[in-house]
């Protein structure tokens, strides 16, 4: 190959026109300086100068794949190409073959310097076309790849700004609502909030007034968490820990409608009804390791039907970490009564609080530092020291998150790529729309 | 014959059956078959006055429509809704299909009425009437849900047809504190279930950013500011964005409606908006200022001079119709916006609005059903949202779709004299306004939005400037970016 060929030993043709091309002693030179040879059927020589016209024709004409013969030669315009010459080089071309062996002896370059060029041109056009039309694609398709995964990240940071965004719309509106006998209690800004929300909570088993207003926002929030990604993240998370413990929902279920039953508050139909029947309805742990991630016929089967409408384990863990810093001092309090079978709207949160209690046993938070997955991008830094701006205080809780990856990655056949977990997971915390998300947002796995 | 060419099928069957009140199928042509030529032979009032005789005839209706279904195309478009639901109600059972169909039909009978001269206003009334009574917004299968809530926007459509009417019930409905947390709540409901809000504002929101990527100042005018969330994710991209000056000062003017007069979006006032998006930006370190500009008193007419502009910064006009929790707005003053639009001369036109079927000549009976096909595509989609919460869509219908129902059908019944509207889209086109092709990332965004959520959504590309969020074969929302100045992006 000529990549090997010192410029030195070229030097023996100089000062070739550019148009015009050596004839070697077995070739004749056609008049418009392409060199045929003499058999019946010419064959032209593809001389240095030529194939680089024709590689710049190629390349105009947007590479190889895109460059026809008939375009190819209305580009080079050099008089006595044949679309048959052009069609078998231009095959060539793209199959990676360098048609240049004559090219020793052909050298068409005025000096050394302007040969070197050549050289190094023809090299990357050359030997490596093969590996360079690989590569593009290569290249393309990594870029697309990441792009692809940017675009995902930011898709999932601009879900979560929305998620936090549409907190501070709940909160008014709750705040709104509990009208009066909540003023003095919900004095607290919106903006740094959900701090005050979680640790009143943390306090709100008693049931005053005071208490109400952030279980009802977060009762207003979390029922909402249908936020599909959570769908995925059900794949990732398995969902192995989420069906025990049901008496534990519906006791802290029973509790929070005592709580809530006064105050009259029944903004959410029945979201959560819906989670109460999931939880009733779940398979015990073992038998349905991993929900189905949609549920595209509709109603039909329950674990089907709770993984469509967006509930899934993971989301609870993530609660859980909220109930982990409410102490549970309410919840206890009540545990005795069992009048669970009304479907109250509201208690769905608080079931998985509990939930999410018996699950801290399982879980603790250096395990859970552990298990986090490894967040790559700064600007999840960025962004998570943005939304730090509005808390005055960071929780220290760590987030739950269960081992990143299950080994059911495979199983997103609608997914292009397979995300990154941690992406997933990030936006699940915080499109919940709940207070739980809010917090995940400024001390999730970031330190 | 030549006088019945606007009087469609479903009318020519109820008065085969008046003058049977058999199950026959069969038209009569020798009756003329024109309610007009009809009425001197009945006294129509007297009957409207006792609707009981028409139970008869429309009880038979019900039973016996499914009979008709090879008439024309309108049955074939009836078929195609319903089983669009039988699709998602793998347990609904073919009774419901077939009472289902049979809904369709009487919309269809009644819309017909309506259309034509007064006599059958009345009739149309009748039927409508007896729909009330046969279905309710809250019960029943999809189908049966939605044809009640047709049925209240066409009773509505008959009698506000002066007017005032519609508006007076939003008036109302939109006042009291209950509804509005409700909405609140619907709101995120609508948001969690289905991603035809994210898909508008992202796709809207990343056509903007590629647009004022190198920008130190960024002016948004938003026709419809609603709540805010749109910007949310804006701020958060300008934000975080890494090549280009670090967060452009962002302006935002929102398009507020004239007169106060109580019309104010489901979720609060644009002036709350306006602190919730300033608390939001400051929260995150977006510079940020909020502005209003007030439309015309008279009809919400758009005047580009009321914008205060500032040298320097990019332009954008962003314009979001016919989400699903959006309010009806008056095409004048949609287009007095665009208008605006072209003689403003932003980088770019940010446009959201739901795809209706097939525009040209047709009539108020084809596009009554392509409504009405339409809403139940979205219906379909929003139970498999999530199928087992019923009451929570019942929500989302109730405070949402019925206002946007009932808007659309009292528009369509106001144009139904005029020529054939076309999407905006279409309209910016021949205003003279240049697509602007879709970004790899974008289509690439809202794929990967859809994939969060049920199987049935796509997202397709359309005329290259154009994403098309569908529900199975149906196309139900599109966003498009257009520029009308000369400069390339």
């Amino acid at each position: 190959m000529f990549q090997s060929k010192k410029p030195a030993s070229m030097n023996n043709n100089s000062n070739h026109n550019h148009e015009r091309v050596v004839v070697p002693p077995m070739c004749v030179q056609g008049d418009s300086g392409l060199v045929l040879t003499t058999d019946p059927k010419p064959r032209l020589r593809w001389t240095v100068e030529l194939h680089e016209r024709f590689v710049d024709a190629v390349t105009q004409l947007g590479g190889p794949d895109k460059a026809t013969p008939k375009t190819i030669m209305r580009v080079m315009g050099v008089k006595g190409l044949t679309l048959y010459h052009l069609k078998s080089h231009l095959q060539k071309f793209r199959l990676g073959k360098q048609p240049h062996k004559e090219f020793n002896d052909h050298s068409t370059a005025k000096d050394g310097e302007r040969l070197a060029l050549e050289l190094q041109r023809n090299t990357a056009s050359g030997s490596g076309i093969i590996g360079r039309s690989m590569n593009e694609m290569q290249m393309e398709v990594q870029r697309r790849l990441h792009e692809q995964l940017e675009v995902q990240r930011h898709l999932q940071l601009r879900i979560e700004a929305q998620g936090k965004y549409m907190q501070t719309i709940l909160e008014k509106a709750c705040q709104t609502l509990a009208g009066e006998n909540m003023a003095a209690a919900s004095a607290t800004p919106g903006g740094g909030s959900s701090n005050n929300y979680n640790n009143k909570q943390g306090g709100g088993g008693g049931g005053g007034g005071v208490h109400l207003l952030p279980v009802d926002v977060k009762d207003f929030g979390s029922p909402l968490v249908n936020f599909p990604s959570i769908q995925d993240l059900n794949i990732y998370g398995g969902s192995d820990h989420d069906h025990d413990d049901q008496h534990h929902h519906h006791v802290q279920h029973n509790m929070d409608k005592s709580q809530l039953d006064d105050h009259g508050f029944h903004m959410m139909p029945n979201t959560s009804t819906h989670h109460h029947e999931s939880t009733m309805n779940c398979p015990p742990p073992g038998k349905n390791k991993r929900p189905i991630p949609y549920g595209s016929t509709g109603a039909s089967s329950t674990s089907t039907s709770i993984t469509a409408a967006g509930k899934s384990p993971l989301m609870w863990s993530d609660d859980f970490r909220l109930q982990e810093l409410a102490t549970g001092g309410g919840s206890s309090s009540t545990l005795g009564s069992q009048d669970h079978h009304d479907h109250d709207p509201f208690k769905a949160t608080d079931h998985h609080h509990h939930h999410m209690i018996q699950e801290s046993s399982n879980f603790s938070p250096a395990e859970m530092f552990e298990t986090k997955p490894v967040l790559s991008g700064d600007i999840h830094h960025h962004h998570e020291k943005k939304f730090d701006a509005t808390s005055s205080s960071r929780l220290e809780r760590p987030s739950p998150r269960r081992a990143p990856v299950s080994s059911d990655h495979h199983h997103l056949p609608h997914r292009i790529i397979n995300p990154p977990p941690h992406l997933i997971t990030t936006t699940n915390t915080t499109t919940t729309g709940s207070t739980a998300a809010m917090a995940q947002g400024r001390n999730s796995p970031f330190r | 014959m030549a006088m019945v060419v606007d009087q469609t099928v479903a009318e020519l069957e109820l008065s085969g059956y008046s003058t049977t009140t058999t199950t026959t199928t069969t038209i009569e042509d020798e009756h003329g078959c024109n309610w007009n030529d009809w009425s001197p032979m009945v006294d129509w009032d007297a009957i409207s006055g006792s609707h009981d005789d028409f139970h008869d005839l429309i009880e038979s209706m019900m039973d016996d429509n499914v009979a008709l279904l090879h008439h024309d195309h309108h049955h074939h478009d009836a078929a195609a809704i319903n089983s669009d639901t039988v699709v998602e109600g793998a347990e609904t059972s073919s009774s419901d299909d077939s009472k289902g169909l049979r809904l369709v039909h009487l919309l269809m009978a009644a819309a017909e009425a309506l259309t034509a001269a007064n006599k059958s206003r009345d009739l149309a009334r009748v039927i409508l009437v007896r729909l009330k009574e046969l279905v309710s917004p809250t019960n029943g299968s999809n189908m049966e849900r939605l044809a009640a809530r047709f049925t209240e926007a066409l009773l509505g459509s008959l009698e506000g047809s002066a007017g005032g009417m519609h508006s007076k019930h939003m008036l109302t409905s939109s006042t009291d504190d209950y509804h509005r947390t409700d909405a609140v709540a619907a709101f995120q409901l609508l948001q969690d279930m289905s991603p035809y809000i994210k898909f508008g504002h992202f796709t809207a929101n990343q056509a903007i950013l590629e647009a004022v990527a190198r920008d130190r100042r960024v002016h948004i005018v938003d026709y419809d500011i609603m709540e805010g969330i749109q910007w949310a994710s804006l701020m958060q991209a300008l934000v975080s964005r890494k090549d280009g000056p670090p967060a452009p000062h962002l302006r935002i003017t929102a398009v507020k409606r004239g007169g106060g007069s109580g019309r104010r979006s489901s979720i609060g006032t644009v002036q709350e908006t306006g602190r919730r998006l300033a608390a939001f930006a400051a929260s995150i370190g977006q510079p940020f200022s909020f502005h209003q500009c007030r439309l015309d008193l008279e009809h919400e007419a758009f005047r580009p001079s009321a914008l205060k502009l500032v040298r320097g910064e990019a332009l954008l006009f962003n314009c979001m119709l016919h989400l699903p929790h959006f309010n009806h707005r008056a095409p004048e003053s949609v287009a007095s916006f665009l208008n605006g639009a072209k003689v403003m001369n932003p980088r770019i036109v940010t446009l959201v609005e739901e795809e209706v079927g097939p525009t040209g000549d047709r009539g108020f009976v084809n596009r009554f059903m392509d409504l009405l096909h339409h809403y139940s595509a979205l219906y379909d989609s929003l139970e498999a949202g999530f199928p087992m919460q019923g009451r929570a869509r019942a929500l989302v219908e109730r405070l949402f779709l019925s206002q946007r129902i009932s808007g659309s059908l009292a528009g369509l019944y106001r144009s139904r004299v005029e020529e054939d509207s076309c999407s905006w889209g279409e309209w910016l086109a021949m205003e003279g306004f240049r697509p602007l092709s879709v970004s790899f990332a974008n289509h690439c965004q809202a794929k990967l939005l859809l994939g969060l959520f049920n199987d049935g959504y796509r997202v397709e590309e359309l005329g290259n400037n154009r994403l098309v969020l569908g529900w199975k074969s149906r196309r139900l929302l599109s966003a498009s970016i257009w520029t009308n100045s000369d400069s390339d992006l």
